[in-house]
């Protein structure tokens, strides 16, 4: 009990009157993970086996031989300071001099306090410097011992952590925050320090190599429980000022000074191979520490004899804990099983069942109810029936009769719930703000009648705070919460119920977050939360559950690497590709598709910008981490897919896609880099499986006009093997490919049936593409053009490719526009011989593709003819090199296909 | 049917060693031709024995009897000529060596993963893979490696056991740079309860990452307490499972067992994408795993009894039916897709296990390169001192004014003129060192002349060097036949025969070196 440690206390400050060993402890957590249960209270003050949690850490300390210990609170401040006012280690023979320190609330990470004890100049010597939520019963003064053993040799040696000994899997290891500590394997010296986060798993440690040259053997620990002990001396606080960028003391200020080649300072672990520290840093290590407690870890802190909360409490076998004062009123016909402790004044009816769990004082357990694996705080009252598990319920908490709560619920002070009420597991519930007042009065004093001192200090305190402006953000996120209440989820609490459904933790786009303090990650650090359907690599992957039913360790090594296969999804690894691997890639470039189309379809939906759908793509492939071309084909889906099929001819279809193109198609080259070519390939291969097949031809030729694509990428995509479905497995699939492959086809079907339709435009078109056939650079010329023209320009560019695949289509391209012979003339004279031996292949293929409707095809062929003509004579008379030869082979060709078509055209 | 074979050689022999006897381009030029006469790195001398002699007995003491000699068909003649000749086969009785040959040039050396998979149809059962170049630590039998991979194979189902060492310190400055450094030294990672080598850096992961060693978590939360060195070498001593050849079959893009594969098969233990692909090769599938258990529970018990029964039967009569045998297996060890021989194992952890060998407990290292080839023979040096030969013969032509250190070998019928020093060093057999020599750290190979008032310091000199009068060379290694002459001198240098420096004498050196290799082989 109290008097024996504090007693040892004095010993120590009789014994070591020349220096006094320090303690700063930082009573905030900076962090959420305790909502709503934190509203009112800050978490140090939350009760853990009946006792605040700062009380555990003050017998911590006490028991190490700390006399003079500094305690920085920032939010609830008076609450804090209140309960070290009323504490037992107040009293003037304690032996322990604690000073409560209120930072700013700007203070918003443990490196803003560190700041602030520096600017306070409060440390003399080196010190002890722990969280307010600690639990140790390591013999921290041996520590510290060795620390100024160290600093004699070393004045570079500011500090010593205190790290635990266990196993990967350790339940008090955190799945979620971890590390990996590079050691000295002699000295242990902390050489690197490796932070792991569980979610998004992560793939490797990496530990600098320059470190195997001055310590050729080193050890790397991924089995160690970081106690949060920290001996430090005294320049530690002028560090952090130095680095205003330091925030938290692990992945900032350790990972800091290993990593600067500046600082010349080194750490130093100290691996605790007996005793107990961990710290309750979440909800899951509440419940993980409750147990090591309740399983007697932390002796001689255990709830039968120094019991921080000077509470007494009667061991029983198997653990069980029940108040001494014979106040527990325990039915007959009641099972209480192992590591449970029930405070004082508790009753529980019959049949009801309680196992390791903890009750609170003055908890009243219904008739029938079912407890598993949870903690209940004082004055709980639980109605028959009920069934709690794995859930932490606050103070003064009712559940009526029927009430079911589902694992890892959290419910803070004062909710009462309706009969009946039905809890999903991880709901969150608050007391609704504005029935707070209310609630105080109706609850009959069943807080005045609370254990005295806290009770009475949270009362009173809980004014002060909504005074303050510090607790306006609290409030104001309550009000949010409070307005966006789902009236359908709170009828499920029953009637008559006060309370309030906290959202899921969801992420804030604009909010950018911690790794740690994402989501996922956040579901590891939760009571009761298997987080089975996380992926994970890391020593998470396998939980208490599971590791259970896998006694057989080779099926572990299964599960594990199925874990393992599918972890790499979410980062897509460079090793080399295995099925699995394939397959999760696959999987997650599908996911990455998904979302990008759904941006797109927002971006689409709302008008944005370029640039800023440019920004979310670039997001999206960073937090995929997929390679450029997929978001590529996504973005270029994403648009096709935006054009919509017009029926109605070729005119509207065009317009449809220039809108389209125009409005969007600079976002394909502002996805983080440009590869035109590239930018062809994809676009083909969209179109060729999809049903915006006949479009590609005018597509292309819009990305043209909008200089997203050039002539001379059009040229190098055309000559790539793979253009044309070569490497391409389905039979049809490879159709769809040499069909765009040949797109001047489609193209000059289009442009014929477009003449059908619109014969005077195309005219008039033609007349001033001659006019701008005296400009040399046809590309230019035709940009100018509208999307009719550039169509045709587009297609002349295709007239690339080797002669033996493309001798059809090359006449075509040829009979209809022919400005590119000028270009390309070499070429197309060998080609157009080719054309010549085979013009009936051509049309025959343009009939195959079914790209010609049989009832228009004469005519639509006839048109062309005349504007092929038409181009051609303008074409003659502009450039004489050209010469008859071309133009004879070009007639002959149009007759021959013109017969052909009419062929064709008799044929259903 | 696939073990109408495989049991039979299980019976008559449970390790093959394999030695792989390489070029040795680090050696150059010691293992450049002496002449047309191939200079073979096996053979060279390390205290006047073969390093191949360490090998081999290494491998007899263990009692594994058949040996796998692979070596490139150049040099066929010398290295098969050394095993037939009197010296050897004394001592290998017991050993049985096949010697097989691979053709490959000096400059386009192929890897070893090629040779190793070329020769896999030899190999049939569970294999030691062995460099000819590793002098093996006193102190550490083979046969406790061997041991070490029979029990981790048997009882979690390991795949290979690995032997690293910590090379002796090198002294700095002992060795010029331009010999290049003494040990290639390999971070790796591995788990020191369970001897369980988990990570061998690569030149692939220096390329990949030169700033940082990346460790998989997944290796440490499998092993989460793991022991990092960079202090340690490889001694390509490798105890496989016959399926790593399979796996080894399977890989293509493998080039050096050492670099590649080995550090590559590392992996299989910790990532599942791997051990998806290769687990069945090496028998780590899951259904076998369930199989195994039903065998267990089966009252046939398990497939030990069923093979004993085998052996009872196809040992006494080597010349039964193979269809009764395979009827005789065939009902007592179902089918196994994975090679049936040892994998019968519950655990199937793929392991690699690793042996650490610390220079504090025993001398080990490799002689491939310069330095360390230097290194060991200067180590051999002061475990025996050095007496005069008994025999009248070869002492009366040692003269009685000469000076020989006791740490200094010198082998059988050199002659030694009067005043010549020799302190440090070793001397091969039938070298003629001359009036007024000095010679301090030395190496020098058989057939050595060293003229009258030479000076050498930290030398190796190939096979038949001749020094000429009054020349110095300080911290030099010579190719075979190679010509020092008179008062020249040379500091840290590489001297092979094609050197400009020789150029005017390189035909004559040819020749005489042809003769002098000629007669080293009578």
């Amino acid at each position: 009990m109290a008097p024996k440690s504090s007693s040892s206390a004095k010993e120590k400050l009789i014994g070591e009157e020349e220096e006094v060993l320090q303690a700063v402890i930082l009573a905030d957590s900076f962090n959420k993970r305790f909502k709503p249960l934190t509203t009112h209270k800050p978490r140090c003050l939350l009760p853990i086996c009946n006792a605040p949690l700062l009380d555990w850490t003050f017998e911590s300390l006490a028991l190490a031989g700390v006399q003079e210990i500094f305690v920085i609170c920032r939010s609830h401040a008076d609450l804090v300071k209140a309960a070290i006012k009323n504490s037992k280690w107040s009293k003037p023979n304690a032996g322990l001099k604690i000073v409560p320190i209120v930072t700013a609330k700007e203070t918003f990470s443990p490196g803003d306090a560190m700041r602030d004890i520096y600017t306070h100049g409060i440390i003399t010597s080196d010190f002890v410097l722990v969280t307010g939520d600690l639990v140790s019963n390591v013999r921290i003064d041996e520590v510290v011992r060795q620390h100024k053993e160290r600093r004699k040799t070393n004045k570079d040696a500011i500090m010593t952590m205190v790290v635990k000994e266990s196993g990967a899997m350790h339940r008090t290891r955190s799945r979620g925050d971890s590390a990996v500590f590079v050691l000295d394997a002699e000295t242990s010296e902390c050489l690197h320090y490796e932070a792991v986060t569980g979610y998004p798993p992560k793939k490797y440690a990496s530990i600098p190599r320059e470190i195997l040259a001055e310590h050729p053997e080193v050890e790397i620990r991924n089995d160690l429980i970081d106690c949060s002990i920290d001996v430090c001396s005294v320049e530690v606080p002028s560090l952090f000022q130095d680095n205003f960028d330091y925030g938290d003391l692990r992945r900032d200020f350790v990972h800091g000074i290993l990593t600067s080649d500046l600082l010349m300072k080194n750490i130093y672990c100290y691996i605790a191979k007996e005793g107990y520290a961990a710290r309750v840093k979440d909800t899951r290590s509440y419940d993980s520490v409750s147990k090591d407690i309740l399983s007697r870890w932390t002796f001689p802190l255990v709830p039968d004899d120094n019991h921080p909360g000077g509470h007494s409490y009667e061991h029983l076998r198997g653990n069980k804990y029940i108040a001494k004062d014979n106040s527990v009123v325990l039915s007959r016909t009641c099972k209480i099983g192992n590591n449970t402790l029930i405070g004082s004044k508790s009753q529980i009816a019959d049949n009801a069942q309680i196992s390791a769990s903890v009750l609170g004082q003055r908890c009243i357990i219904g008739a029938g109810s079912i407890i598993r694996n949870s903690y209940l705080f004082e004055g709980v009252v639980i109605g028959a029936n009920c069934v709690i598990e794995h859930s932490i319920i606050g103070a003064d908490v009712q559940i009526r009769e029927g009430g079911r709560v589902a694992k890892g619920c959290l419910i803070a002070d004062g909710v009462s719930l309706g009969p009946q009420a039905r809890l999903s597991p991880f709901e969150r519930l608050s007391k609704r703000r504005q029935e707070e007042s209310d609630g105080d009065d109706e609850d009959e004093n069943d807080e005045g009648g609370a254990d005295g001192e806290d009770a009475e200090a949270d009362d009173g305190e809980d004014g002060d705070d909504e005074d303050e402006g510090e607790e306006e953000d609290e409030d104001s996120e309550l009000e949010e919460v409070e307005a966006n209440q789902d009236p359908e989820a709170l009828a499920k609490l029953g009637e008559g119920t006060n309370a309030i459904i906290w959202p899921p933790p969801t992420v804030d786009d604009d909010e950018e977050v911690d790794e740690l303090e994402n989501p996922d990650n956040q579901r590891l650090m939760r009571i009761g939360d298997e987080a089975l359907d996380l992926v994970l690599s890391d020593p998470g992957s396998v939980t208490s559950s599971e590791s259970e039913s896998e006694s057989d360790s080779d099926e572990y090594d299964e599960l594990y690497g199925v874990s393992n296969a599918s972890s790499s999804a979410t980062s897509l690894p460079l090793s080399v590709p295995t099925n699995l691997v394939a397959q999760a890639d696959s999987a997650a470039i599908t996911e990455f598709q998904n979302e990008v189309t759904q941006s797109l379809e927002r971006a689409f939906a709302e008008d944005h910008s370029v640039d800023n759908a440019a920004v979310e793509l670039k997001t999206l492939r960073m937090a995929s981490n997929v390679p450029l071309r997929r978001v590529r084909e996504a973005v270029v889906a994403a648009i096709v897919n935006r054009i919509k099929i017009v029926e109605g001819g070729n005119v509207p279809q065009r317009k449809e896609i220039a809108t389209v193109i125009d409005r969007w198609g600079g976002l394909i080259d502002k996805i983080g880099g440009v590869d035109a070519v590239e930018t062809v390939e994809v676009l083909q291969a969209h179109c060729a499986s999809s049903d915006r097949l006949p479009l590609f031809g005018q597509i292309l030729a819009a990305l043209y006009q909008d200089d997203i694509v050039e002539e001379d990428d059009i040229r190098s995509w055309h000559a790539m093997p793979s253009s044309q479905g070569e490497d391409v497995k389905s039979t049809s699939l490879r159709d769809n490919f040499k069909k765009c492959w040949n797109f001047d086809e489609q193209e000059s079907d289009d442009e014929s049936s477009e003449e059908e339709e619109t014969k005077v435009t195309a005219k008039v078109e033609v007349e001033e593409e001659s006019e701008e056939e005296s400009d040399s650079d046809d590309s230019e010329a035709e940009a100018k053009e509208p999307p009719a023209a550039t169509a045709a320009a587009a297609a002349p560019t295709g007239a690339g490719p080797p002669p033996s695949t493309s001798g059809g289509s090359k006449g075509k391209a040829e009979s209809e526009g022919s400005d590119e012979d000028e270009e390309d003339e070499d070429e197309d004279e060998d080609e157009s011989e080719e054309a010549n031996e085979a013009p009936a292949a051509t049309t025959s293929i343009a009939k195959d593709q079914g790209l010609l409707p049989p009832n228009t095809t004469e005519g639509k062929s006839k048109h062309e003819s005349e504007e092929s003509e038409d181009d051609d004579e303008d074409e003659d008379e502009d450039d004489d090199e050209e010469g008859e030869e071309d133009e004879e082979e070009e007639d002959s060709d149009e007759q021959v296909g013109d017969h052909k078509r009419s062929n064709d055209s008799g044929k259903p | 049917m696939n073990f109408d074979v495989a049991p039979v050689e299980a019976v008559t022999r449970e390790f093959l060693a394999i030695i792989l006897a390489g070029f040795g381009n680090e050696l150059l030029p010691l293992t450049g031709d002496n002449g047309d006469e191939p200079c073979p790195k096996a053979l060279l001398p390390i205290s006047n024995r073969p390093m191949l002699d360490y090998a081999l007995s290494w491998v007899e003491q263990s009692g594994i009897k058949d040996v796998l000699l692979i070596c490139p068909s150049t040099h066929r003649p010398s290295i098969s000529h050394y095993i037939h000749s009197q010296s050897s086969s004394a001592s290998f009785s017991s050993v049985h060596i096949d010697l097989q040959t691979f053709d490959e040039s000096q400059e386009l050396s192929v890897g070893t993963c090629s040779v190793l998979k070329h020769f896999s149809a030899r190999i049939q059962e569970d294999f030691v893979l062995l460099p000819c170049d590793f002098i093996p630590p006193p102190s550490l039998p083979l046969s406790k490696l061997l041991n070490k991979f029979r029990t981790d194979t048997t009882s979690d189902g390991s795949i290979v056991t690995t032997f690293w060492f910590e090379p002796p310190r090198a002294d700095k400055g002992a060795t010029p740079d331009e010999w290049g450094s003494a040990s290639l030294s390999t971070p790796i990672a591995w788990d020191d309860l369970s001897g369980t080598l988990l990570y061998v850096d690569t030149p692939d992961d220096v390329d990949h990452n030169g700033e940082e060693l990346e460790l998989r978590m997944s290796l440490l939360s499998r092993s989460p307490r793991v022991k990092l060195s960079a202090k340690l070498q490889d001694s390509h001593v490798y105890v496989c499972k016959r399926a790593v050849l399979d796996v080894l079959q399977q890989k293509h893009q493998v080039d050096s067992l050492r670099e590649d594969f080995f550090p590559w098969l590392c992996k299989i233990q910790y990532q599942q994408t791997k051990r998806a692909k290769y687990g069945h090769v090496l028998g780590a599938l899951a259904n076998s795993v369930s199989h195994s258990i039903s065998m267990k529970h089966s009252t046939l018990h398990s497939n030990n009894i069923a093979r004993v029964k085998a052996i009872s039967i196809t040992h006494p009569t080597s010349n039964s039916s193979p269809l009764q045998q395979s009827r005789e297996l065939g009902y007592s060890i179902p089918p196994s897709p994975a090679d049936s021989d040892d994998d019968r194992t519950v655990y199937t952890s793929l392991r690699v296990g690793v042996v650490i060998h610390r220079a504090e407990s025993g001398f080990a290292i490799r002689a491939n390169t310069l330095p360390s080839f230097l290194e060991a023979n200067r180590h051999f040096l002061a475990d025996t001192p050095y007496t005069l030969p008994s025999d009248p013969q070869k002492r009366a032509l040692i003269d009685q004014k000469a000076a020989i250190s006791a740490d200094s070998t010198v082998g059988d019928f050199t002659r030694v003129e009067e005043r010549a020093s020799i302190k440090k060093s070793v001397i091969g057999k039938h070298c003629t060192i001359g009036k007024m020599v000095k010679i301090v750290g030395c190496v020098l190979m058989d057939h050595c002349v060293v003229s009258d008032g030479a000076k050498l310091e930290g030398c190796i000199l190939g096979k038949n060097t001749i020094v000429g009068s009054k020349a110095e060379l300080v911290k030099c290694v010579t190719q075979g036949g190679y010509e020092v002459r008179e008062n020249e001198t040379f500091r840290n240098e590489k001297l092979d025969v094609s050197d400009w420096a020789a150029d005017p004498d390189g035909s004559d050196e040819e020749d005489e070196g042809t003769g002098g290799g000629e007669s080293s082989d009578e």
